[in-house]
């Protein structure tokens, strides 16, 4: 079975890096994905699939049954770029670019696609197999995000997290998706260990502005006020633990309006990540009460949205077994190294949402030359961020489906999730709330 | 007018057969500078000088302070001429103490001298026959407003109430009695002058105390509350508000750290800070000092410390008396030419003068006969002819027009003064600045 499904990988190869290409040159970033949206539902109905399309703005799920009944797999892909305008594949217009390689998931799942699509392949499948593709995995643009959620259009900033919200994965047992990076070099994959949690909080100081010249004693600086507590956020950097992984980053996006005017509002988009939810809390009400003393030194009022960000993500130690195990089978011995579970990785992924609720792999396909969300990041080698990916998940979706899924259905047995959908989203809504915090 | 011309040339031609032991007596208190309610020595030679010339002497007044009065026995206005006592702390300075420090950085010494020289030209009996009224000369404690937390000590024990020695001789009421005051502070604008009018700045005083939590600073900081980075964040905060200060005000809030942690591997758990707050104007000095307070416990709360400000009244905006300076402007440019007699321009420096002004007419020309900086290592008086001598002369001959002819141009200075504040209008509103209160966010 797992040399059919490679062959036609194999035969596949040329499509299926036109395909991350394609999407490469059209980037859009999150909920704006339509021309790659478009792109990817014609080519799953090419390889026959019913596609559902439209969830979370610009989703899509398929679904591929297998001949018996058995859980189901999801193998995901991001449609985001991240905007990066100085990148060599940026969009001119919006700035849009691939600087993450989320174009080349999209070449992996369909090759995936191409090789479990084969009615011998199916037949041999205890369980269904889901294709999800989702929007908007950067949390970037937060002001229109907020924007379409004020306006009924989006609840959780993130694709994934929206789709958990619309039950898209309510049918899903658990998912695996392989996103490329730079890596060490020393392996074309690598696999292990978690990415942080994280929340972002837009601060609008609100203070009064006055001629700068003229009447600087009239005005009340909201611009000295969010420097002051940037200052103060970088002395609590001593009490952050190397173990919890905190990194505490921001921007101005509104630092004042005239340079002769006493700025009277600021707006501050603050990011607090820590490698669990439970490490993040503490962190994030040192950072809001470092918001608060900037206010309270100049006498502004602030006001914190705190906007429910990523969990921490989890990886399932029996699923990255066997998806070693693959990798070492169908590319060699030396094809993958591993990472320690207690390692977590700087950045965040709503893939961190869905380990949650779910056994989940996040591996990485090490096809890209150099700085993540850097003007340099560029794939290298399509066959690593494509093709290699496309087969070691089709070989271990193969193991966790075939024989009756004994490996699938073992895997979930042992499996322990952290909290039901129901409750993830419960906690999501409780971790956005506004404080208004007034001079006293 | 005659009459005070001949009262005016005794007191002259008494001071300059003095005018050695007068400048000796100037020179070895520089060479025995004492800080602030410190000053035994400088007041136990002032005491003695004053009895050997036939005062009336009180002493141990707010510790160090001195008094020595001539009664003329007849009626009419009170003078006071004013000399202090303290000298500053300054290392490094020429003449400071080797143990201490201390140093007279500020010119003092040559107004103990100046003050003794006009007591010189009244002792004259000649000249004390033909005034009214008492002139008393006061040898003052503590014009400097340093060493805090010394003087809280003193504060607590019950010593003293205010950490000027001026204020505490209004409080205990050797001002009650007194209608004018007068005192030469030495200077150093263009050399050879007096200055006169001008204005200072007012202040209050702040002690604040950071309580964080100590922790290794290595194994386990974030166990920690980094009181020192709360004082960091909160004089960053102050500087962040110095846009808001009016020019017009005159603000200056200057800060020092005067406790920074205990040991280098240990997160500061306990940081102190003084600071004063001054401008020219009461509303000003506490506009600023909010400003200055929600500064400081900015600091506390963006690091979780706790935080305690004190404030302490400090010394008000001086005003000086516009009739007391011409009669002074007139004697003052007869010594050395109208020419001589420059206009002073409103200082950002405090002293308690400034409190004096508010309830009396009062004046403190300066005598520009310095080098250096005031308050630096290299300030030293260069003329001590003119900043003892002309200087005490200029005073003697103020004093003379004032209480001549019954005391005539007293009365009428004195009458015409219009008061900010009474004596006790001012003690409340001295007490009123002091406030203490801990803020844990």
């Amino acid at each position: 079975m797992r040399a059919v499904a490679l062959r036609a990988i194999d035969s596949a190869t040329r499509d299926l890096i036109t395909d991350a290409k394609t999407v490469y040159s059209t980037p859009e970033t999150g909920f704006n994905e339509n021309k790659t949206a478009a792109y990817v539902q014609q080519r799953l109905q090419s390889l026959g699939f019913v596609v559902e399309t439209g969830i979370a703005r610009t989703g899509m799920k398929a679904v591929l049954r297998g001949a018996n009944p058995g859980p189901t797999v999801a193998v995901i892909a991001e449609l985001d770029a991240l905007r990066v305008p100085t990148h060599p594949g940026a969009d001119t217009e919006t700035g849009a670019a691939h600087a993450c390689g989320h174009h080349a998931q999209i070449g992996s799942m369909l090759g995936v696609a191409t090789a479990l699509s084969a009615a011998e392949l199916q037949n041999a499948l205890s369980g269904n197999v889901v294709f999800i593709v989702t929007p908007a995995e950067e949390f970037i643009d937060i002001q229109d995000r907020l924007a379409l959620r004020a306006s009924g259009k989006l609840e959780f900033l993130s694709g994934k997290q929206e789709m958990i919200r619309l039950g898209t994965f309510d049918d899903v047992d658990m998912a695996m998706m392989v996103h490329t990076s730079t890596g060490n070099g020393s392996s074309t994959l690598s696999i292990g260990g978690g990415s942080n949690a994280h929340v972002s909080h837009q601060v609008r100081y609100i203070g009064r502005s006055a001629h700068a010249g003229g009447a600087p004693d009239y005005g009340i600086n909201a611009l000295q006020a969010a420097m002051l507590a940037n200052t103060a956020i970088n002395t609590q950097r001593e009490t952050f633990r190397e173990a919890d992984v905190i990194r505490v980053h921001g921007i101005i996006s509104n630092g004042g309006a005239s340079v002769n005017a006493i700025p009277g509002e600021v707006i501050y988009d603050g990011r607090v990540r820590a490698k669990s939810i439970e490490a993040l809390e503490p962190i994030a009400e040192k950072v809001i009460r470092c918001y608060r003393a900037g206010a309270l030194a100049v006498g502004a009022s602030v006001e914190v949205q705190s906007i429910a960000g990523y969990h921490g993500l989890v990886q399932d130690p029996t699923m990255q077994k066997l998806f070693i195990e693959n990798a070492k089978l169908v590319l060699g011995r030396d094809s993958i190294s591993v990472v320690g579970a207690s390692q977590t990785h700087g950045g965040s992924t709503d893939m961190g949402d869905l380990s949650k609720i779910m056994p989940v792999i996040h591996p990485y396909a090490n096809s890209a030359s150099g700085v993540g969300h850097g003007h340099d990041y560029l794939i290298e080698d399509y066959e690593i961020a494509v093709v290699a990916p496309a087969k070691v998940m089709t070989a271990t979706v193969l193991d966790l489906l075939g024989n009756d899924a004994q490996v699938a259905r073992e895997l979930l047995a042992k499996s322990n999730p952290a909290m039901t959908a129901e409750q993830y989203i419960s906690v999501q809504r409780s971790r956005f709330k506004t404080e208004l915090f007034e001079p006293s | 007018m005659a009459k005070r011309a001949n009262l005016k040339s005794s007191l002259s031609s008494s001071i300059n057969n003095r005018a050695d032991e007068l400048e000796r007596i100037a020179r070895d208190i520089l060479d025995h500078p004492e800080s602030g309610y410190r000053e035994a020595r400088t007041s136990k030679l002032v005491a003695d000088w004053f009895s050997s010339n036939g005062m009336e002497v009180q002493t141990a007044i707010a510790l160090t302070g001195v008094i020595g009065t001539f009664d003329t026995g007849k009626p009419g206005p009170h003078v006071a001429v004013m000399g202090e006592l303290d000298s500053l702390i300054v290392p490094g300075h020429a003449h400071a103490d080797s143990v201490t420090s201390a140093a007279h950085a500020c010119g003092h010494h040559a107004q103990i001298g100046s003050m003794l020289t006009v007591a010189a030209g009244i002792a004259e009996s000649s000249v004390l026959n033909g005034l009214s009224g008492k002139i008393s000369f006061m040898a003052v404690p503590a014009e400097e407003y340093i060493e805090l937390e010394y003087r809280e000590s003193l504060r607590g024990n019950g010593e003293i109430e205010f950490f000027g020695g001026k204020q505490e001789f209004i409080k205990l009421g050797f001002l009650n009695d007194v209608d004018i005051a007068m005192l030469t502070h030495t200077g150093g604008e263009t050399p050879g002058t007096f200055g006169v009018g001008g204005s200072n700045n007012g202040m209050i005083g702040k002690t604040i105390q950071y309580t964080g939590k100590a922790a290794h600073a290595g194994g386990s900081p974030h166990l920690g509350i980094n009181s020192l980075n709360a004082a960091h964040l909160g004089l960053a905060a102050i500087h962040a508000q110095r846009e808001t200060f009016r020019d017009s005000d005159t603000v200056r809030v200057h800060p020092i750290i005067t406790k920074g942690g205990a040991a280098v591997n240990s997160v500061p758990a306990d940081v102190r800070i003084e600071t004063y707050v001054r401008a020219s104007n009461v509303p000003a000095i506490l506009t600023t000092s909010e400003k200055v307070d929600r500064a400081i416990r900015a600091g506390a709360l963006a690091t979780g410390a706790s935080v305690k400000i004190t404030t302490n009244p400090g010394y008000l905006p001086s005003k000086y008396d516009g009739r007391l300076t011409e009669i002074y402007r007139h004697n003052a440019g007869s010594l050395i030419g109208d020419d001589n007699i420059i206009e002073l321009s409103h200082s950002s420096g405090c002293t308690d003068m400034g409190d004096v002004s508010q309830i009396m007419p009062t004046i403190q020309p300066t005598a520009n006969a310095t080098s250096g900086n005031g308050h630096g290592i290299d300030y030293l008086v260069e003329n001590y002819d003119l900043a003892v001598i002309k200087a005490g002369k200029a005073m003697g001959m103020t004093v003379v027009d004032l209480l001549a002819d019954d005391g005539a141009k007293g009365r009428k200075v004195a009458g015409a003064f219009n008061a900010p504040m009474t004596i006790s209008e001012y003690l409340s509103r001295m007490r009123g600045f002091r406030s203490e209160t801990t803020y844990t966010e």
